[in-house]
C-alpha cells in the first residue's frame, strides 16, 4: 500500500518513455499518461485524507542508509495541483504543436517534468532533493528550447546557466550538512541539527540556491525572458509549478529541518526581498508591452507574496495561529498556480489566433474570443485577490497575521501590490474590450479555450469557496516528524 | 627493523611531496583554464585538470571516482567541448566577461566564499561525532548483493537516486536533440588514424564490458562502462562514420528508453510480493543489479554518443527516411 507513493513519479516517467518510443502516437499516449498521473495523485489524496501521512522506505532500507519518500498535506496538495495543471496544459498542447517531431519531444519532456515535480514533492532525503531539482531544471531548460528559435535558445541557455549555479550552491550546502551531521534523511537531520555556524552557513547556501531557482527579487532577472519565450503550455507550467517547487523546498527546509537554527532576522530579510519583488514585479508587469511578459513579471510579484509569509510564520507561535497562516500560504500558492497557468494558456490562444500578444493591439479580442477574454478576467480576479478567489482569503490572512505580529511593513506593500495588480489586469481587459478595425469573428468557443477556462474557474471559484477544506487537509499531520502516525 | 622504519618514513615523505605538488598543480591548472582567453587552450587545460583530479581521487582512495572523473570528467567532456569548439565561427565568440560585474569584484567574492566555506567545513568536521553513513553501508554490504560498497550505494541503498539520474541523462539528450540536426560528418580518416581506430575499438568495447562486470566487486560500473562505449563511438565518428556506430533512429529511441525501463521493471517486479519499490530479494540482488547496470550502460553510451553528434541524426525527425 505504501508503494502508492512511487506511482505519481513512475506513471509519468514510463509515459515519457512510451512517447519517446512511439512519437507518432504522442498525443493520445501523452494524454492517457497525464490522466493516469492524475489518477495516481487522486489515489494519494484519497488515502491521505483517510489515513494521514505516508512514508515509503525505498528498497526496504531504513531512512538514512536508504531514501524515504514522505507525503504530508503540503506535498499532497501541491501534487494534486501539479497533476491537474499538467493535464489541463497537456490537453491544450495537443493542438498547439503543428510539427509532429516537436510534439513527440514535447510530450516526452512534459511527462518527465511531471515525474520530476512529483519526485521533488515526495522526497524525504536531502541529496535526493538535489537530484530531483537537477532533473527538473534540465527538463525545464529542454522544454524552453523546444521552440528552437534564437530567442528561445538564448533564454534556455541563460536558464541553464542560472539553474546550474543554483544547483551547485545548493549542493555545497548539502555537502556541508553531511559533513557536519552525517545523514541526509530530512527527519534525521532535523533531529541532529543544532543552532551553530555550520547549520547557518549550510542554510544560507541551500536557501540562496533555491532563491535563484524560485526567482526571488533581485535574482529574478532570468525568469521573464525564459517564461515569455517558451511555448505557451510550457510557460504555463514553468510559471505555475516549476518556480513553486523551489519555494516548496524553502518551506520544507526552513520549517521542517532547520527550525532550531532559524532567526527572525533571516526571515525578515527574505520577507523584505519578497516585498521588493511584489512592488518591482507588479510595476514591470504594468509596463510590459506583451501579454506573456506581463504574466511572467506578475509571477515575480506573486512569488514575492509567498516569501512575505516567512517572517510572519516564524513570528507566530507554533499552534493554531501559525497553522492558519500556513494554510493561507498554501492557498495562495495553489490559487496562483491555477490562475497563472490559465493566464498563460489564454495568452497562447490569443497569440495563435491573432498572431501576436502585444497588449496595445488586443482591441476586438473580447468580441472575437469571448471565452478567452473571460479567462483573462477570471485569472485577473485571482491575481488581484478579489473575492471569491482563494487569493482574497490568503491576502486577508496575510494582513491579519501582519497585524497580529505587529509587522506593519507588510500592510502598505500588500496594498500597493494589489492596486498595481488591479492596474495591470484592467489594462489588459481595457485593451481587450477596446474597438477594432477588423470585423469580429462569430461567437464560437474553440476547443483550445476550454482548459484555460477550467483552470481559471478553479483558481477563482473552487479554491475560494472550498478553501476551508484545505486547512483541514493540512491539519492531518506531517510525515516529517520522525514517524508516520 | 630500523631500515624498514626509515623506508616507511621516506615513502611517507615522498607521498607528502607528491600530494603537495598535486595540490599546487591542480590550483595552477584551474586558474590557467579559467584565466585564458583562448578557448582551445582553455579546453586543453581543462582536460589536463580533469586527469589531475582523477589522480587526486585515486590518492584519496576513491578509485571509483577516479575512474569516473578520468572517463567522463576529462575524456567525454573534453571530447564534447572540442566538438563544440568546431561550431564557433571563425570570427570567434564575443569576448567573455566584458559585461556585468568587474572581475576584481567576482574574484573577491569567490575568495570570500571559499574562505567562508573552508571555515564552515572545518567546523563541521571538528564538531561532528564522526559517525557517517559509510559504516552503516559497510555493515549492510553482505545483504546488498555486491561487494563493492560504491556499487551497493548507487544501485541498492540509494538506487532511487541513480534511477532519477538516468532521467537526467534522458532529459539532457532530449535537450541536445532540440538544438537541430546533427553536425555534418567529418571526412574519412587517413590510414594511420584508421589503423589506430581498428586497434582501439575492440579494446574499448572489451574494457567497457569488463568495467561493467567488475563493478560488482571492484571499482567500475555502468557510468564508467558507458563512457568507454561512448569513447568508441567518438573514435568511429572521428574516423568518418557519420552514425558514430549507433543503430538507426528507432534503435536509438529504444536504447535511450532501455536504462530507465529496465530499472523501473526490476523495481516494480520485486515489489509485487508486497515489498517496497526497488527492494531486491537477497538471493537475486547481484543478478538484478548487473541487469540494471547493463541496460544503463547501453543507455548512457547512446546518450553520450548523441551528445557528441550535437543534434538529431538522420532519421530522428518524423517523416525523414530511416537510416543514414
Amino acid at each position: 500500500m505504501t508503494n502508492l507513493l512511487v506511482w505519481p513519479v513512475l506513471v509519468p516517467l514510463l509515459g515519457g518513455l512510451a512517447t519517446l518510443l512511439a512519437p507518432r502516437l504522442a498525443n493520445p499516449l501523452g494524454l492517457a499518461c497525464s490522466l493516469a498521473t492524475l489518477g495516481a495523485a487522486a489515489a494519494l489524496v484519497v488515502v491521505f485524507a483517510d489515513q494521514g501521512p505516508m512514508i515509503l522506505a525505498l528498497g526496504g532500507w531504513a531512512p538514512g542508509l536508504g531514501i524515504a519518500l514522505r507525503a504530508d498535506g503540503l506535498s499532497v496538495a501541491l501534487l494534486a495541483m501539479s497533476s491537474l495543471v499538467g493535464l489541463a496544459a497537456g490537453v491544450y498542447a495537443t493542438g498547439y504543436f503543428a510539427d509532429p517531431d516537436v510534439r513527440g519531444r514535447f510530450w516526452s519532456l512534459w511527462l518527465l517534468l511531471s515525474a520530476a515535480l512529483h519526485a521533488l514533492l515526495l522526497s524525504g532525503d536531502l541529496f535526493n532533493l538535489y537530484v530531483t531539482l537537477e532533473l527538473l531544471a534540465l527538463v525545464a531548460v529542454a522544454l524552453t528550447a523546444l521552440g528552437g528559435g534564437r530567442a528561445a535558445l538564448e533564454a534556455a541557455l541563460r536558464y541553464l546557466t542560472i539553474g546550474l549555479l543554483g544547483s551547485l550552491v545548493f549542493l555545497l550546502g548539502v555537502t556541508l550538512l553531511y559533513a557536519g551531521y552525517g545523514t541526509l534523511d530530512l527527519v534525521g537531520l532535523a533531529g541532529a541539527l543544532r543552532p551553530e555556524p555550520v547549520a547557518w552557513v549550510a542554510l544560507s547556501l541551500l536557501t540562496v540556491g533555491l532563491l535563484i531557482k524560485s526567482a526571488l527579487f533581485p535574482l529574478h532577472f532570468w525568469l521573464p525572458p525564459a517564461h515569455a519565450n517558451a511555448p505557451a503550455p510550457v510557460s504555463a507550467v514553468l510559471s505555475a509549478l516549476v518556480v513553486k517547487a523551489a519555494f516548496y523546498m524553502v518551506l520544507r527546509l526552513w520549517f521542517d529541518v532547520f527550525d532550531p537554527a532559524l532567526t527572525q532576522a533571516a526571515a525578515n530579510l527574505l520577507g523584505v526581498l519578497g516585498g521588493a519583488a511584489v512592488l518591482w514585479g507588479s510595476w514591470r508587469a504594468l509596463r510590459a508591452e506583451r501579454l506573456k511578459l506581463l504574466a511572467a513579471y506578475s509571477t515575480v510579484a506573486q512569488l514575492g507574496y509567498l516569501f512575505m509569509f516567512l517572517p510572519l510564520l516564524l513570528a507566530l507561535p507554533p499552534g493554531p495561529s501559525r497553522d492558519v497562516a500556513f494554510g493561507a500560504l498554501v492557498l495562495l500558492a495553489l490559487s496562483h498556480g491555477f490562475a497563472k497557468s490559465a493566464l498563460f494558456l489564454g495568452a497562447g490562444v490569443i497569440q495563435q489566433r491573432a498572431g501576436h500578444d502585444r497588449i496595445a493591439d488586443l482591441g476586438g479580442t473580447a468580441r472575437a474570443l469571448p471565452v478567452t477574454t473571460f479567462v483573462l478576467a477570471l485569472a485577473g480576479v485571482a491575481l488581484i485577490g478579489l473575492p471569491p478567489s482563494g487569493t482574497f482569503l490568503a491576502k486577508w490572512q496575510l494582513l491579519a497575521s501582519a497585524i497580529e505580529t505587529g509587522q506593519w511593513l507588510w500592510l502598505p506593500i500588500v496594498g500597493i501590490g494589489t492596486l498595481l495588480a488591479g492596474a495591470y489586469c484592467f489594462r489588459v481587459l481595457g485593451h481587450a474590450f477596446g474597438p477594432s478595425d477588423r470585423v469580429g469573428a462569430a461567437l464560437a468557443v474553440g476547443g483550445e479555450e476550454i482548459p484555460a477556462l477550467l483552470l481559471a474557474i478553479t483558481a477563482t471559484v473552487v479554491l475560494g469557496l472550498g478553501a476551508a477544506g484545505l486547512w483541514e487537509f493540512l491539519a492531518l499531520g506531517t510525515a516529517f516528524d520522525g514517524g508516520s502516525r | 627493523m630500523i631500515d624498514s622504519l626509515i623506508d616507511k618514513d621516506w615513502v611517507e615523505a615522498l607521498w607528502l611531496i607528491l600530494d603537495f605538488a598535486l595540490a599546487v598543480l591542480l590550483l595552477g591548472l584551474a586558474a590557467a583554464a579559467v584565466g585564458t582567453r583562448d578557448l582551445r587552450r582553455g579546453i586543453a587545460l581543462f582536460i589536463a585538470f580533469g586527469l589531475l583530479v582523477a589522480l587526486v581521487w585515486a590518492r584519496l582512495r576513491a578509485p571509483d571516482l577516479a575512474l569516473a572523473e578520468a572517463a567522463i570528467g576529462a575524456g567525454v567532456s573534453g571530447a564534447l567541448l572540442l566538438a563544440a569548439l568546431r561550431d564557433v565561427p571563425p570570427s570567434g565568440l564575443p569576448s567573455v566577461g566584458a559585461r556585468g560585474l568587474p572581475l576584481w569584484l567576482l574574484n573577491l567574492g569567490s575568495v570570500t566564499l571559499a574562505v567562508l566555506l573552508g571555515w564552515a567545513l572545518l567546523l563541521a568536521l571538528a564538531g561532528s561525532d564522526g559517525i557517517r553513513l559509510a559504516d552503516l553501508a559497510l555493515a549492510n554490504l553482505e545483504h546488498s548483493g555486491v561487494s563493492n560498497p560504491v556499487t551497493a550505494v548507487l544501485l541498492n541503498y540509494r538506487a532511487y537516486d541513480t534511477f532519477l539520474e538516468l532521467g537526467v541523462v534522458l532529459a539532457a539528450v532530449l535537450g541536445v536533440l532540440a538544438l537541430g540536426p546533427a553536425r555534418r560528418s567529418v571526412r574519412p580518416a587517413g590510414p594511420v588514424l584508421n589503423s589506430l581506430i581498428r586497434l582501439l575499438l575492440p579494446l574499448l568495447i572489451v574494457t567497457g564490458g569488463y568495467l561493467l562486470w567488475i563493478g560488482a566487486t571492484a571499482p567500475g560500473g555502468a557510468f564508467q562502462a558507458g563512457a568507454m562505449l561512448a569513447a568508441a563511438a567518438v573514435l568511429l565518428r572521428l574516423g568518418g562514420d557519420a552514425t558514430a556506430g549507433l543503430p538507426g533512429a528507432v534503435g536509438q529511441r529504444w536504447l535511450l528508453a532501455l536504462g530507465i525501463a529496465v530499472f523501473a521493471a526490476v523495481g516494480l517486479g520485486v515489489s509485487t510480493g508486497g515489498g517496497a519499490f526497488l527492494a531486491y530479494p537477497h538471493d537475486w540482488a547481484g543478478v538484478l543489479i548487473l541487469l540494471i547496470e547493463a541496460a544503463a550502460m547501453l543507455m548512457i553510451a547512446c546518450a553520450l554518443a548523441l551528445a557528441y553528434l550535437g543534434g538529431r541524426p538522420a532519421g530522428w525527425t518524423i517523416g525523414d527516411r530511416e537510416g543514414g
